[in-house]
């Protein structure tokens, strides 16, 4: 079959062995892998270098479920018909006016690139929901990995002993439209759900059986499988081992989810909502090495009574958001953690006859808080009313490729599926290089 | 250069299937072997040509217990029964194997589970089309029939419902419908196309991806029944933004000789949409065409003579399905710059599958008696022969419905399957227990090239109430029920050692198992739970090797 490579490819076995090498001789067991490019290669890794720059990144991704309103959060047009009760309120950078919802956040922005040029043309929530958490779409025969699977694979570690990708969805979303999509990368890198429990499903080993028992029939299975695998060889094989393997890592790691071992005091700024401890949870996580965790808010789909809907859960986020930036400051975290928050898209500058506002795609915001952000900064505007992008509009693509940027991932990264190299982004999508530090 | 690729379609390929002869011309097809011969023979010529040539010497015969259920697992979707196992291997018949196959081609347990895969493989996991595949499978409807009821089904036909979901499903994407079809009946990936640069290739054309559009670009739903126009033709803008019209061509560059169409007016637009809500309201179908541009794509697809698409895709559907790799790999990539692995072998299969009708039992059978077939999956030497030399068998990871089903049947009571006087007995027990089984299975994923197993599945093996409930409880129905009545552990571990993994264990094996069950003689409900909930979770059980 055609061995045209392309530029980028590089399942070498130099590359292998450093990767080895950086594991510390795991059972990733992948020879003859490299040169057979029929594989999806996903155990095929960058260079030692990039692996160690990329140590210790982490994402907290805040999903605001449903589609937030840009007028309510960071880009207010207040005394325009457009603008809402709301005001805005000047904020600790010079010049940058955010919505007085968000009075916590106004001091605190220091850190953190506001970008207010979206335009992402997909007003639907399940198809936008999808294209945010893809940074692209799904073409007819590739499905994409999302963006925790993504970090999961470039920012984790294949023997990690903490999850490498948590996922908290919300009742109102439902488990259907909370997306969570390995793609090619294929079912190691799904994350691991949870909903109104903070604790994954199957975490807890069941009472009927005894901490030892568990081990030891574990161990007992490992020696049949080790049989079984002498002479043989294959890298699914090798997942099943290795999936395995990973379990009683996993359950130790079941402590992390219980925000009981906080102290008090800590609970008490996350606060007693839902959103709160799971806000705290994500830390918890992150801190212990997970790679990337989302925790989405819903719902945020106002069509009627925007104001009030705004009103509860923009102030929530305000104080969540701002406890959670202090917190992974203070224990020094902050500038390795990419804290974003994000939805399907923004909300209508008009305001309906039941007060609310629609779904629109073409003019609103995100925020990007942390690591490799240039703090401080507001990236595009949109024009007086807020009905299209005056400045610096930018889509999906360009927003992922940003974020890959700043956590140290190549965007032009290329997977291989079967000879098709496939880059993280698509071909010609560049990062706005204005709000990267 | 490479933007312009993302979401048009290769052109490069399309040209590229135009100009290499890598479809078995009339030079190779020459020097074919003659068709009388029988498929496992040719199979083994040609495999072994090209072994003999790379100096590797093919792994030994599998174990008779390794075979039966490799066979079993590949035609029923299960794991043979004790009893199956030991019958196959205490038979001295020259001809079990033949005897073997022809018992489970006959099961209708292989209608099932062929209903299965072809599902998967035309449904990619969406809308099921199950029902309809058990009846065609079930009156040995041959492939070419079933995929002209696919295409063309008639949704007042009681034998062909559900055929046309396959159309239903994508047609309000006609890109995707275009793609799945080229991939699915043809084994030709647009999409992967898109961004391969094929430098040596100066001239493009995407007349050949807007040339098959053509041929479902005048479907339509109308409130979930399906019609096509006469009129409407495809128009798209080539890389260089020069405006085309398509014309109704196939894959092989036949372009296809129709009617003149002629866009209605207004006025003929109004009385058709009116036309259509009417009988959208009395839910009845739109008028069949006088002429059918999808009608067209079945009949140019099966008229192929050489560069037989349809043939050769399923060959090495088949193949990559009972070999685990394809001739062609990609399976959905057997495009001419990707050639197969032994391209004479892959043209005369697909020529004696047109000529016995497309008739997929007889490929199958014959794949499976062939030497290549029934190699061990072990390779005890330095370095291990490319998978595409056939040398050894493929691991293969079961699907999610065969690992389910053999999690059910590992951890039954085996008294349960023994061959009674009534043989459809037997049968509804193993089916029933294949329905019990189909819950479970949603919760694994079905493989795919490269499949990697994620730690859910581990997960839910190690900590799932539904897991102990459903394959360790000790009723009388369960192994567990059986073993923890055992008194002599030796028997206990080979009872369990059977009916888990199909095989004797191996004395290694018993003294590792007696020493895990000695430790825990005060709890023996405890430690025969922990044996079977190892040996259902160990790669062995995983896998079909």
């Amino acid at each position: 079959m055609a061995r045209r490579r392309g530029n980028g490819f590089c399942g070498s076995t130099e590359h292998l062995v450093n990767r080895r090498a950086f594991l510390g001789g795991t059972a990733l067991a992948t020879a003859g892998l490299a040169s057979d490019m029929t594989s999806l290669d996903v155990l095929r890794t960058p260079a030692l270098a990039n692996q160690l720059r990329r140590r210790g990144k982490r994402v907290i991704l805040l999903w605001l479920a449903g589609g937030a309103s840009q007028l309510e959060t960071w880009d207010p047009k207040p005394n325009r018909p457009t603008g809402g009760p709301f005001g805005a309120i000047s904020t600790n950078l010079e010049g940058v006016r955010i919505s007085e919802l968000l009075p916590k956040m106004a001091q605190r922005l220091e850190h953190t690139a506001i970008i207010r040029s979206l335009n992402t043309k997909d007003g639907s929530h399940g198809s936008a929901a999808r294209m945010m958490h893809l940074g692209r779409r799904d073409e007819p025969n590739v499905t994409y990995p999302d963006l925790g699977a993504v970090c999961a694979r470039e920012l984790g570690q294949a023997d990690s002993k903490v999850p490498d990708y948590v996922s908290f969805y919300t009742a109102t979303e439902g488990r259907g439209n909370a997306l969570g999509q390995s793609g090619f990368l294929g079912a190691r890198y799904m994350p691991m759900f949870l909903t109104t429990n903070t604790k994954p499903e199957n975490l807890s080993r069941l009472e009927t059986i005894s901490d030892l028992d568990h081990r030891e029939r574990m161990d007992l299975r490992a020696l049949i499988s080790q049989r079984f695998a002498a002479g043989r060889d294959s890298n699914t094989l090798d997942s099943h081992n290795e999936a395995y393997a990973r379990v009683r890592g996993l359950m130790a790691s079941e402590e992390l989810f219980d925000v009981s071992g906080e102290p008090q005091w800590i609970r008490d700024r996350y606060g007693p909502s839902l959103f709160g401890r799971q806000a705290l949870v994500a830390r918890r996580l992150v801190e212990a090495g997970t790679p990337f965790v989302k925790v989405s808010r819903a719902w945020w789909d106002s069509h009627g009574q925007n104001f009030e809907t705004h009103l509860e859960l923009v102030s929530e986020l305000d104080h969540v958001m701002s406890t959670l930036l202090d917190d992974l400051k203070s224990r020094g975290m902050l500038e390795d953690t990419l804290v974003i928050t994000l939805a399907e898209f923004g909300r209508t500058p008009n305001i309906n006859p039941s007060l609310g506002r629609d779904h629109f795609a073409r003019a609103w915001s995100a925020s990007l808080t942390g690591c490799g952000v240039k703090g401080g900064t507001v990236y595009g505007e949109t024009d007086a009313d807020g009905q299209h992008v005056k400045d610096g509009e930018i889509g999906a693509g360009e927003l992922f490729a940003t974020i890959y940027q700043a956590l140290g991932i190549d965007h032009q990264h290329e997977y291989f599926v079967g000879a098709r190299p496939l880059p993280l982004t698509n071909p010609g999508i560049e990062p706005v290089s204005e709000v990267l530090a | 250069m490479r933007n312009d690729c993302i979401g048009k379609g290769c052109r490069a390929l399309w040209l590229a299937l135009l100009t290499l002869p890598i479809l078995q011309g009339s030079g190779q097809t020459a020097e074919l072997l003659g068709p009388e011969i029988t498929i496992a023979e040719v199979v083994d010529h040609y495999l072994g040509a090209k072994l003999a040539s790379a100096g590797i010497s093919p792994a030994a015969v599998a174990a008779p217990a390794t075979l039966v259920r490799r066979i079993t697992l590949d035609l029923v979707g299960r794991p043979p029964t004790v009893h199956e196992s030991r019958e196959f291997i205490a038979s001295t018949s020259q001809q079990r194997r033949a005897e073997l196959l022809d018992r489970l081609f006959a099961d209708p347990g292989f209608v099932r589970h062929q209903a299965n895969e072809f599902d998967h493989m035309l449904m990619a996991g969406g809308e099921s089309i199950r029902e309809y595949l058990l009846q065609a499978f079930g009156d040995n409807r041959h492939w070419d029939e079933i995929f002209r009821e696919l295409l063309l089904g008639r949704d007042d036909d009681a034998q062909q419902t559900g055929a046309l979901r396959f159309v239903k499903t994508r047609v309000s994407d006609l890109d995707k419908l275009t793609n799945q079809a080229s991939v699915v009946f043809f084994g030709v990936n647009i999409s992967c196309a898109k961004c391969h640069d094929h430098p040596h290739v100066s001239e493009w054309t995407q007349d050949h991806f807007y040339g098959m559009k053509s041929f479902f670009n005048r479907t339509f739903d109308n409130g979930g029944l399906l019609g096509e126009r006469e009129y409407g033709l495809v128009k798209f803008k080539t890389n260089f933004g020069e405006s085309r019209q398509a014309s109704l061509m196939f894959l092989n560059g036949t372009v296809l000789e129709e009617p003149a169409s002629k866009d209605p007016t207004g006025e003929e637009q109004k009385a058709e949409k009116a036309k259509l809500e009417e009988l959208k309201k009395k839910k009845q179908p739109p008028p069949a065409p006088a002429f059918s541009r999808r009608a067209q794509l079945v009949e140019v697809a099966l008229q192929a003579k050489e560069d037989n698409y349809f043939a050769r895709a399923i060959v090495n559907k088949i193949w990559h399905r009972l070999f685990g790799v394809g001739l062609v790999v990609p399976i959905d990539q057997m495009h001419p710059e990707n050639p197969p692995s032994h391209p004479q072998l892959i043209a005369w299969l697909a020529r004696d599958l047109v000529s016995h009708k497309y008739d997929l039992k007889r490929l199958m059978r014959g794949l499976q008696m062939s030497q290549a077939y029934a190699r061990s999956s072990r390779h005890d030497g330095e370095q291990r022969p490319d998978a595409r030399l056939f040398a050894t068998a493929a691991l293969r990871p079961l699907s999610r419905y065969q690992y389910a089903t053999t999690l059910r049947m590992g951890s039954m009571n085996p008294d349960r399957f023994v061959a009674s006087d009534k043989i459809e007995e037997l049968q509804k027990q193993i089916e029933s227990q294949e329905n019990a089984a189909r819950g479970f299975a949603s919760q694994i994923e079905q493989p795919y090239d490269g499949f990697q197993i994620g730690v859910t599945e581990a997960l839910l093996m190690n900590n799932a109430e539904q897991v102990e409930k459903e394959f360790l409880s000790d009723s009388g129905d369960s192994l567990v029920g059986k073993l923890k009545a055992i008194e002599d552990s030796r028997e206990l571990v080979e009872v369990a050692v059977w009916t888990v993994l199909n095989r004797p264990p191996d004395e290694q094996e018993i003294k590792s198992f007696e020493a895990y069950l000695a430790r825990r003689v005060d709890r023996k409900l405890d430690s025969c739970r922990q044996l079977v909930w190892a040996l259902l979770t160990s790669s062995e059980c995983r896998f079909n090797y």
